[in-house]
């Protein structure tokens, strides 16, 4: 007879990210299904889910929904950071913990929350070094406008300038807004070597069909050229922009591949996070109330490849491409444990693991 | 001025938290590690490594201001008051520490890494401005060797005029301060060993 564990899903399945979520969920749910027909697994998950139908400030009631009226004490459930946010004072006073999976700006490491995609470390910075030799560093910054963009691109700006590179524009679109001339026009005049998107859903699939439509017309702004480069784009919205990604540079930690075990990073990420759990709370009884900082703590805690400190994982830094509709990985960059503050020494042999894949 | 936050170097610094032991210490210390610091509790006095320490956190509640092994309101590192008591004798206290940030109690999940930043900020600034302040107090004080040079310039140069603009110029052509050229003139002009430009000394 196994024991039951209540699972809390926190995901919008409408609004500007729900591919997102979709994806998120499709892990979890693949996880949960698969966990609980493994007869060697003495717990079995049950979900309660609300959804805050793209609305942030829906979050923080649900997320108190989920943790005072049902037993459930873990939750995944989150996409954009304002919403993470948002419920970390509900977490906070029931004792929960966040499982996030998708990647964010970095410089947070909640006691409460477990970061299981990556932070800018494993991401942006070794994007922007890979492109710097490859395509120049005089970049132009686009990003939504909340804390995500506004993070990436103070982070990018920081790294180009050190590199001695230039920020030609920076431009902010509000979530869901969809008025892209104004950053296209601003980028037809100054010619950036790159594109650093970091726009969100609507927003960044208007942008990469207007400029996909200005390459059509100037050669400059070809991605063999000027690529448009995206440390948050993955399989899960490749329909959306397939006409006009061709080109498009991303990094992540994990790109689809035959045969296929993920539809995307953010299905992995959900998928690691169902898996990391079980793993706690199976040689435990009645556990789940704990939270995460003393689960950590226990001998499978320190398996986990949950960092107690930083609650940040180790991710795989891949850089993909776009061709003929599917991303392809160009640069393996090794694996990196989370920074999230960017205070740690990079990694003795780090850049001796570095290698061209295609 | 717009300086940039970040360039603080936290990775490896080290913290001091001076507080009773306490679920407070606790959770600053998750704060602090998470973001990469080393940290020390102690309670009630400061060792003696603190004077090295980059950061201290003290306990605004409990704190006296025989605990701190500098001067009243000199620390050598940037200080961050953790705040219960809201009282004004307390704040009060808190303030004459000198301290460049706070920190409500109880200290929960967030706070640290943005208390570090302001103080880190708010030290350096303090600092700048202190340099500031005793580099014109000293030029203040040298007025006076400027006018006793101006006026021994005159005694050759015949004007205010060309004999200041004498004083500026050597002081430009050595890269050094108006007040300092004054000084050089002066000593020239007493020293009978060094010769003397034109007339001399009378």
């Amino acid at each position: 007879m196994k024991r039951i564990v209540t699972l809390g899903l926190l995901y919008s399945r409408s609004g500007s990210y729900a591919r997102i979520s979709e994806a998120c969920l499709t892990g979890a749910e693949n996880a949960i299904a698969r966990l609980n027909a493994d007869p060697k697994r003495s717990i079995a998950f049950e979900s309660v889910s609300r959804d805050p139908g793209g609305n942030v400030d829906l979050y923080g009631p649900l997320c108190e929904e989920i943790l005072a009226e049902t037993p459930a004490r873990h939750i995944i459930g989150c996409v954009t950071s304002w919403s993470r946010k948002e419920v970390i004072p509900t977490l906070e006073k029931y004792g929960g913990t966040l499982w996030y999976a998708v990647p964010y700006e970095g410089f947070e490491a909640s006691d409460h929350v477990v970061y299981l995609h990556s932070c800018p470390n494993q991401h942006l910075l070794p994007l922007l070094n890979w492109t710097f030799p490859t395509y120049g560093r005089r970049g132009f910054l686009t990003g939504s406008n909340y804390i995500w963009g506004w993070e990436m691109n103070r982070l990018a700006r920081e790294t180009i300038l050190a590199a001695g590179g230039d920020v030609l524009g920076e431009r902010y679109l509000p979530i869901g807004a969809v008025d892209v001339d104004r950053m296209i026009d601003e980028i037809r005049a100054t010619a950036p070597d790159f594109i650093l998107n970091s726009l969100i859903g609507p927003s960044s699939y208007a942008f990469l069909k207007a400029y996909a439509a200005l390459g059509k017309s100037d050669a400059r702004f070809r991605p063999d050229n000027c690529p448009v480069l995206s440390c948050n784009l993955t399989e899960c919205e490749l329909g959306e922009i397939a006409d006009f990604a061709e080109g498009l540079i991303a990094t992540g930690p994990y790109f689809r591949q035959e045969p296929r075990a993920f539809g995307s990073s953010h299905e992995a990420a959900a998928d690691c996070a169902v898996q990391a759990l079980a793993d706690l709370l199976e040689d435990r009884t009645a556990e789940q109330s704990l939270n995460i900082g003393d689960l950590l703590q226990s001998p499978a805690g320190l398996n986990s490849g949950i960092d107690a400190k930083t609650h940040h994982t180790d991710q795989p830094v891949l850089i993909a491409r776009v061709q003929d509709g599917a991303f392809r990985v160009v640069f393996d960059g090794g694996v990196l444990p989370g920074d999230p503050y960017l205070t740690r020494p990079i990694p003795v042999g780090a850049h001796h693991q570095l290698r061209i894949v295609s | 001025m717009r300086r940039n936050v970040r360039t603080v170097d936290l990775g490896g610094a080290h913290a001091i938290v001076l507080h009773r032991p306490h679920p407070v210490v606790t959770a600053l210390t998750r704060q602090l590690q998470a973001v990469g610091l080393k940290v020390n509790a102690c309670w009630p006095e400061l060792q003696a490594d603190a004077l090295a320490a980059d950061f201290v956190f003290f306990d605004a509640d409990m704190g006296f201001d025989e605990q701190f092994p500098w001067t009243q309101g000199e620390a050598p590192m940037p200080l961050i008051a953790l705040i219960g008591s809201e009282a004004p004798g307390r704040v009060e206290w808190a303030l004459s520490t000198g301290a460049n940030a706070q920190i409500l109690k109880p200290i929960g999940d967030s706070g640290v890494y943005s208390a570090l930043l302001i103080a880190s900020h708010a030290f350096e600034a303090r600092q700048a401005l202190a340099a500031n302040v005793a580099d014109l107090r000293r030029r203040l004080g040298e007025r006076q060797t400027v006018v006793q040079a101006v006026v021994r310039l005159m005694e050759s140069s015949g004007s205010e005029q060309t004999a200041y603009a004498a004083l500026r110029a050597e002081a430009m052509d050595a890269r050094i301060s108006l007040e300092e050229a004054a000084t050089r003139v002066l000593a020239r002009i007493n020293s009978p060993t060094q010769g003397l430009p034109k007339g001399g000394a009378a």
